[in-house]
């Protein structure tokens, strides 16, 4: 009963994101940092139908201190993260933030997140548009 | 002893012949052939690593000699980096996990995480953060100069990335893996991207290769 209840509620809050813009968010997922981690990432697949391109410029979540928005690259062997000002999503195409690509990058809060909590992420575009959304945390390579 | 050949002469030189045919084949064909790797790169020859003082995560002196009488993978990163280092350090506890379940494999690898961020990457900080990835993982670091001895000797580059601030900084670090023989030579080189079982297996070939042209 419990399980159904919360499935409900998860749907609905699927819903509720999707209601207010085209743009899909799919698996949505925190990497479960060790005990002491200054810094956490969030991982997830954008998708745009639309017809014309789309730009994530801030996230926030009342879990953590800032969220900052981050690529990992390997150039010439050597890996390095740099800051994104905002990530487009191309009309009709998608963008996937993964682990060594792109990513949200947080602060780890006072609170240690662990496998099987969930955060709450709001997305921010450049047309004003929101995204309401909730990520598990995740064990993952 | 030398009597029960003579009875035996004629017989026992039957039985020798194949065995000499055998080491002579062994002789025209030279020492086994390197192993085919599927992702690891095997140095042509190894190169012996000249000595460094590293501590490792529970306060203990970690040089050369701790590379003796281990094959030891070794990965660099710091426990600031959310995003690459996790997923390096996840991948080799499944290398490790897939070579636990090999058998006939007397010992298992060590693996080593040195950071190149010593100084945030306290001794306790990394205590907490390596095992996290397998029980037995080590983790190392030292002051600048040992860590370049070391990262310098395997091709690894690190530094502060540009424009960082002072107190919250980012760092560029190789993301290779670093295949390490028992003698603490620099066997062979891992680049990404990193798959567990590829690793395992070529690990394996390796070791193979080693001890048959030992
Ligand atoms: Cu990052």
């Amino acid at each position: 009963m419990k399980r159904t209840l919360l499935a409900l509620i998860v749907s609905a809050w699927s819903l509720l994101a999707t209601a207010d813009s085209e743009l899909q968010v799919e698996n949505a997922w925190v990497r479960e940092a060790p005990p002491s981690a200054h810094m956490m990432a969030a991982y997830m697949t954008l998708k745009n139908p639309g017809s014309s391109d789309t730009v994530l410029t801030q996230v926030d979540s009342p879990a953590f201190d800032h969220v900052m928005l981050h690529k990992s690259e390997v150039v010439d062997g050597v890996a390095r993260m740099t800051h994104q000002d905002d990530i487009r999503i191309p009309a009709q195409g998608s963008v996937e933030l993964k682990p060594g690509s792109f990513h949200l990058m947080m602060p780890t809060p006072e609170k240690r997140l662990v496998e099987g909590d969930r955060v709450d992420f709001i997305l921010t575009f450049s047309n004003g548009e929101t995204i309401r959304l909730q990520a598990d945390v995740r064990k993952k390579p | 002893m030398r009597n029960s050949i003579r009875r035996q002469g004629p017989l026992s030189l039957w039985r020798i012949i194949p065995l000499l045919l055998a080491a002579v084949l062994l002789a025209a064909c030279g020492r086994p052939e390197p192993p085919q790797l599927s992702q690891g790169t095997l140095l042509p020859s190894a190169k012996p690593v000249t000595d460094f003082q590293l501590t490792d995560h529970h306060g203990q002196p970690f040089s050369l000699e701790n590379l003796k009488d281990n094959w030891t993978f070794t990965f660099f990163g710091y426990t600031h980096c959310p995003d690459v280092c996790p997923t390096s350090m996840t991948m080799l506890g499944q290398v490790q996990r897939k070579l636990e379940q090999q058998e006939g494999l007397d010992k298992l690898p060590q693996v080593v995480f040195v950071s190149v961020d010593p100084e945030r990457d306290t001794t306790e900080l990394l205590s907490q953060f390596v095992p996290y990835f397998h029980p037995d993982f080590i983790g190392a670091s030292g002051d600048e100069q040992n860590t370049l001895k070391l990262t310098r000797q395997l091709g690894i580059l690190y530094g502060k990335a540009e424009g960082s601030a002072a107190d919250n900084y980012l760092v560029d670090h190789s993301a290779a893996i670093i295949l390490l023989d028992p003698d603490g030579a620099f066997r062979a080189i891992f680049g990404v991207p990193h798959d567990p079982e590829l690793i395992a297996n070529d690990f394996l070939a390796i070791k193979n290769y080693y001890e048959a042209t030992q």
